[in-house]
């Protein structure tokens, strides 16, 4: 494939303060809705929570004009305590009512949370392996990886707390308005005037924090991305000595960060002070007029020391709710982009009338046939008038006329670039065609479903990926039911055997993430076993021995000269002796079949092929071929 | 910070006096309260010239309140700020001494280390960490700090109740630290569980080709689901605990209250306390317990920052490669590039495998590989050795025991190598690396433009240099094709190279550092034969400039070389120049049969070749 000029998607929310997107947040909140039994719950101790808290400086306040009833009345101390009573079980009540609220809040926020994070993830997760090839071409893993570990637990916390601290708070703040207001509405406007204030102040700061946040988040991936690249380029900086340079450009990112945050920290820093002052304004208020007003007998003293808390309590659910509205913001972005990963429609899925096919012959097998009730077989593969472009405008295939009968062995050869790789994954229907029809037995591609077909392809690549775990279970990925002989079986057929044998712990070696304790050549070896064992009905090798040696190759080939037998396969390779034996060879060139014939054909027509393989063969031989021969 | 704090408690204390202002002449007027001047308020009155009235003494305190918060205030913005900078100050360089500690790892580390874990060692752990002394170190500070300065205060104004204040403290206390050892171990087990959710995640998308290709679609689901329902099972488990601890904790904080406020009252009306010193204390004791209650936050990140550090201390601890060298005084010139292997054998075993803290452990029970066995050559300055062999037969092992990259003087292996004369082991690897270029088998290019890439080979490079450089390496045409030419980003941001694009560019880039000696390891495998042609020609015309070390499977690159080593299982099997090696007779003349044999057929436009090798290629092998 040739360069693609492929952008990321960016990285970071670039996109500015619009408000709160409501749509996106109901949207987000239908996970939620799974667990209504939860969410009921987790409301009604929100409430009680709010409730209770209201609640305490009531009795405070009552118990306190008992005590001065009390004092002022008979002027002695009563006898025993009856008359705390009813104060001490109220208060009792409230503090196990509080409690108990708190315990479940946040066993069901958590609950919730923990939930939804995992069906939103799954969600995610069940999509991707429906996706296209082309989606995962402009996404990054490390891009999707963000999205589906930290985006998902984020929004799942935002949701289930954010839910929590919105219904909390609001119980709480209109909880101590109307108690206020009802113990004396003078008193309470006077009080309730600084929430105003509050409110803008606590905004104020909250999106400046957004703000600067943001621009953290930013320089941090710029550091994740460059402690990605040391290690993973670690061989090279050392082979190039550059240690000490890529140590100065890291520092320059860290010192950024050091600034940024300490902005950010300072920022917040300012904010709680500024907002227990404005609280100030509010308690010196209540102290001045409420002091006035005990002194002309409007309120008891009780109510004042009631207001006196109030007004301290204030600050707590409007900065509360500032701060949840800010997350919310915050992570609009993530998710906008997880909802939109899982609204996507994959661009290549079974059409209605294969759905429909398969429907059916679920309902009603017909035996003999594949799950879409056609012929179970692949048979002749006919491209015609095909044509593929990545990007509107930059045609990678076009023209592309040919016909594969059953069982022959088709080699791709061809210049870096020419479109070889792009044609076999048109026939895996990795991408679809742009121009054109690929039909089976006569049947156009699209017709046929998507999981029958690919799952009778065995593909080997260049660049093989493996799993973490042992040899033989990578093989046996191939045919998952595979026993142990199965699997020794296709390792020798393709001559990894001995290969393998010499690995510590022979079939057992673990091969790391990826396949990194393996060589290239090992681990296309490898490869090359687990494509044989699922027994594919046509083979695609895409450069699938470039790190292998030659003889180590043609042990392959005659391998596979046994497997082939009446497979249809497809080779694209460099090295030209790979491919002479192939039935029927492809020059492809600037996006189209500029050659199509047998070895003999085309050496004797003395084009295209013919001019690469007189390169190749003298550069190989050289003149040292009479003194062999 | 004290200051700060010591004044947080005069807003209780002018409280306290306001109030007791009223009741202490509490009974006399009809239905509401008179008012007398606490003490402090008068003598402030006489210094502003006022009167002692109500509404002036509430305005006083009033205004002492608004005045004693501000303070308060600023002192607590500046103890964030300096707080804010001494954090980030020391996660900066936390930060910077894992990245230098990385680089400076030895490369066997890498073979086994896997990257997303290390990534993730080294933000989301440091991230933790970093929340940790920011938000909770100052915290607990001035949490310790409260309660001392509380205590004094609490017992001045009433021993009896400062003693009830503190009862149930001790209570909460031993709960958090029972509760803190069940907690850690919880996270623990989330962490590893998100850690595997992880890593089935990471596979799968970077296997995705491979999923899709086997139609392994439910297979993945179900592994996925399974690992993304044990993360949100302990998750949940972790919350119910956590659910347990706020519950249980509220319900001690609000019983405190609770005594405070009753305990309190009864002792008002007995005449022990006033009613102001009540309401204080209600206040105060809210200072002391809300920090106490505020341990339960502590202690989830004390939890979880434990556990960061440890994993941020097992990398850490890796020795680097240079841990063991002594002072070493280096050539002062630059080598010839004269090679001389004597003996040499090497193997990973647990000798060359990190043995202390590795991220995973995991090949503890693999044994030693034996990768090389007593290989020995000579190559004089300027020379071309070629290296041929199966995969697995030692070929780049050798290359990076050269760049001393792996350590042939360690556990697993013995023997000698020398450059002009020098033994390896007693140079600086920095030293040697200057005098080596190398071309991976798999070359990487950092994610910056073209450019910058290429001239990480000589950072002085001229353009002229680097045209020339590229024009070797045949990839010049292909930097003029893209929209930026050599200013085109690289990676994910910009765009992205072929295979054999990244190999040319790479080649380019060891060109350009014209060290003595040049390793090709494998470098031409995804370039086409043509390319192939045009940049060995352009090796060719610098023959004698370099030292060079080739790795191919094709015989096009190695008919040239001075020295031909055929390697299998680690050991030489066949050595000489091309002709030599054919006259031999063994695996070389082979291999040469294989590819002759097509060339014969071709130029005699016969028929398909009949591999006069491959009935003998069985023989090679073991």
């Amino acid at each position: 494939m040739s360069a693609q000029q492929v952008k990321g998607p960016d990285q970071e929310d670039t996109r500015s303060d619009s408000g709160l997107d409501l749509a996106l947040w109901g949207e987000l909140f239908r996970y939620a809705m799974r667990y209504k039994r939860q969410l009921v719950g987790l409301a009604f101790f929100a409430l009680t929570t709010g409730f209770c808290d209201v609640c305490f400086p009531l009795v405070s306040r009552a118990l306190i004009d008992e005590m001065i009833q009390l004092t002022e009345s008979g002027g002695g101390f009563p006898e025993g305590s009856d008359w705390l009573m009813p104060y001490l079980w109220a208060y009792a009540a409230l503090v196990l009512g509080l409690s108990g609220s708190v315990f479940f809040f946040i066993r069901y926020a958590g609950f919730l949370k923990a939930y939804m994070a995992a069906d939103i993830r799954e969600a995610g997760f069940g999509k991707l392996q429906l996706l296209e090839f082309a989606y995962f071409d402009k996404r990054p893993i490390g891009w999707l990886m963000a999205r589906m570990t930290s985006d998902c637990e984020r929004l799942a916390r935002i949701l289930a707390w954010g839910a929590l601290d919105v219904l909390w708070a609001s119980t709480f703040l209109v909880g101590i308005a109307c108690v206020m207001l009802y113990l004396s509405w003078k008193l309470a406007v006077l009080v309730l005037l600084v929430a105003p204030l509050l409110a803008i102040a606590s905004r104020f700061f909250q999106k400046r924090m957004l703000t600067a946040s943001r621009s953290i988040r930013k320089i941090n991936s710029t550091i994740t991305a460059d402690f990605n690249e040391s290690i993973q380029g670690v061989l090279t900086t050392k082979s190039f000595v550059r240690e000490q340079d890529n140590l100065a450009s890291f520092e320059k990112k860290t010192d950024a960060m050091f600034e940024s945050s300490v902005r950010n920290a300072v920022l917040a820093a300012a904010y709680l002070p500024v907002i227990l002052s404005i609280g100030s304004l509010s308690t010196a208020a209540a102290l001045i007029l409420g002091g006035y007003q005990v002194a002309g007998g409007v309120i008891s003293l009780g109510t004042l020391v009631a207001f006196l808390s109030y007004t301290r309590m204030l600050f707590e659910p409007l900065q509360q709710l500032a701060h949840i509205f800010s997350e919310m913001q915050m992570a609009q972005a993530s998710g906008e982009r997880i909802i939109e990963m899982i609204a996507t429609e994959p661009a290549i899925c079974d059409s209605e009338l294969v759905k429909k096919k398969i429907a059916d012959q679920a309902h009603d097998p017909v035996p003999g046939r594949a799950i879409d009730g056609d012929p179970d077989q692949l048979g002749r593969i006919v491209f015609q008038d095909v044509e593929f472009s990545y990007l509107p405008g930059e045609t990678v295939l076009e023209g592309i006329n040919v016909t594969v009968p059953e069982g022959e062995t088709v080699a791709l050869v061809g210049s870096t670039g020419g479109g070889k790789s792009t044609l076999v994954s048109l026939l895996c229907r990795f991408y679809e065609p742009t121009g054109g029809v690929i039909s089976i037995d006569g049947c156009d591609l699209r017709e046929r479903s998507l999981d029958w077909l690919q799952s009778h392809l065995g593909i080997v690549l260049q660049d093989p990926h493996l799993f973490s775990g042992s040899v033989l279970e990578n093989i046996r990925y191939g045919q998952l039911h595979a026993t142990d002989d199965e699997v020794y079986r296709a390792a020798r057929t393709v001559g990894a055997e001995v290969t393998i044998l010499r690995l510590p712990g022979g079939y057992g070696f673990n091969v790391g993430a990826g396949g990194s304790l393996l060589s290239a050549g090992e681990r296309q070896l490898v490869s090359f076993a687990r494509a044989i064992l699922a027994e594919p009905r046509i083979l695609i090798m895409d450069e699938a021995t470039s790190s292998i040696d030659m003889e180590t190759e043609l042990q392959i080939q005659k391998g596979l000269e046994r497997v082939l037998e009446g497979r249809t396969s497809f080779v694209i390779a460099h090295r030209l002796s790979t491919i002479e034996g192939a039935d029927r060879i492809l020059v492809i060139e600037g996006g189209r079949i500029v050659e199509e014939g047998s070895h003999l054909d085309l050496m004797a027509a003395r084009g295209r092929y013919h001019e690469l393989h007189a390169r190749q063969g003298i550069d190989e031989v050289g003149v040292h071929i009479e003194d062999w021969s | 910070m004290a200051v700060g704090i010591g004044l947080l408690f005069v807003v209780p204390v002018v409280i306290r006096s306001m109030i007791d202002g009223f009741v202490s002449m509490e009974g006399e007027g009809g239905g509401g309260y008179s008012f007398v001047a606490p003490e402090w308020v008068r003598s402030v009155a006489d210094v502003l010239g006022v009167g002692t009235g109500v509404v002036t003494s509430l305005m006083v305190a009033g205004t002492l309140i608004i005045v004693v918060t501000v303070m308060a205030g600023l002192f607590q913005y500046l103890k964030g700020h300096l707080a804010a900078r001494a954090s980030e100050a020391i996660v900066r360089s936390l930060r910077n001494t894992l990245h230098s500690h990385l680089a400076a790892l030895p490369a066997t580390y890498f073979d086994t280390a896997e990257t997303g874990d290390l990534v993730q060692r080294c933000t989301s752990d440091v991230e933790t960490v970093r929340v940790f002394l920011a938000a909770q170190v100052v915290e607990i500070g001035r949490s310790i700090l409260l309660v001392v300065c509380v205590t004094p205060v609490l017992f001045a104004l009433s021993a009896s109740l400062a003693w009830v204040t503190l009862a149930l403290l001790p209570l909460l206390v031993i709960y958090s630290v029972f509760f803190f050892g069940r907690l850690t171990r919880y996270f623990t087990d989330v962490d590893e569980a998100e850690a595997r959710l992880t890593t089935v995640l990471q596979e799968n998308l970077t296997g995705i080709r491979v999923v899709r290709s086997f139609g392994r679609r439910e297979f993945e689901e179900q592994k996925f689901t399974a690992a993304n329902h044990e993360h949100r099972d302990k998750t949940n488990l972790l919350m119910r605990l956590l659910a347990r601890f706020w519950g249980f904790s509220d319900l001690v904080c609000m019983s405190q209250g609770g005594l405070v406020l009753f305990f309190g009252a009864w002792w008002t009306l007995r005449g022990e306390i006033t009613l102001g010193t009540m309401v204080a204390f209600t206040m105060y004791s809210a200072y002391v317990i809300w920090p106490v209650r505020q341990m339960g936050r502590t202690l989830v990140d004390a939890g979880k920052a434990r556990v960061s550090l440890r994993r941020l201390g097992e990398v850490l601890a890796v020795q680097h490669e240079d841990a063991t060298d002594e002072v070493i005084e280096d050539p002062l010139s630059k080598l010839s590039g004269s090679i001389h292997v004597k003996d040499l054998s090497f193997s990973y075993g647990r000798g060359n495998k990190l043995e202390r803290g590795g991220p995973r452990e995991r090949d503890d029970q693999q044994e030693a590989r034996q990768v090389l066995q007593s290989v020995s050559f000579e190559l004089q300055a300027g020379q071309t050795l070629a290296l041929l062999g199966p995969p697995g037969s030692g070929k780049s092992t050798l290359i990076r025991l050269l760049l001393r990259l792996y350590d042939y003087d360690g556990d697993g292996g013995s023997g000698s190598i020398e450059l002009d004369g020098y033994e390896l082991s007693g140079l600086s690897r920095d030293f040697i690396r200057n005098q080596v270029a190398v071309v991976m088998q798999d070359p990487f290019l950092y994610a910056r433009t073209i450019d910058e890439n290429l001239l990480f080979g000589r950072p002085t490079a001229s353009s002229e240099d680097i045209q020339a450089a590229t024009s070797a390496a045949a990839i010049h045409d292909s930097i003029e094709g893209f929209s930026e030419g050599y200013g085109t980003m690289l990676g994910e941001r910009g765009v992205t190279l072929s295979g054999g694009q990244k190999q040319r560019l790479a080649i380019a880039r060891v060109l350009l550092k014209q060290a003595p000696i040049l390793i090709l390891d494998d470098a031409l495998s995804a370039v086409d034969h043509e390319t192939e042609g045009l940049i060995m020609k352009a090796l060719g015309q610098r023959r004698g400039q370099h030292t060079t070390i080739i790795i191919a499977h094709r015989l096009s690159c190695v008919t040239q070389a001075d020295l031909i080593l055929v390697f299998d299982q680690g050991r030489v099997v066949e050595r000489g120049k091309h002709e030599g090696l054919l006259a031999q007779g063994g695996a070389y003349s082979r291999l040469w049969a294989i590819q002759s044999a097509f060339k014969r057929q071709i130029d005699a436009h016969g028929n398909r070749p009949d591999l006069a090798g491959e009935s003998k290629i069985n023989e090679v092998r073991p």
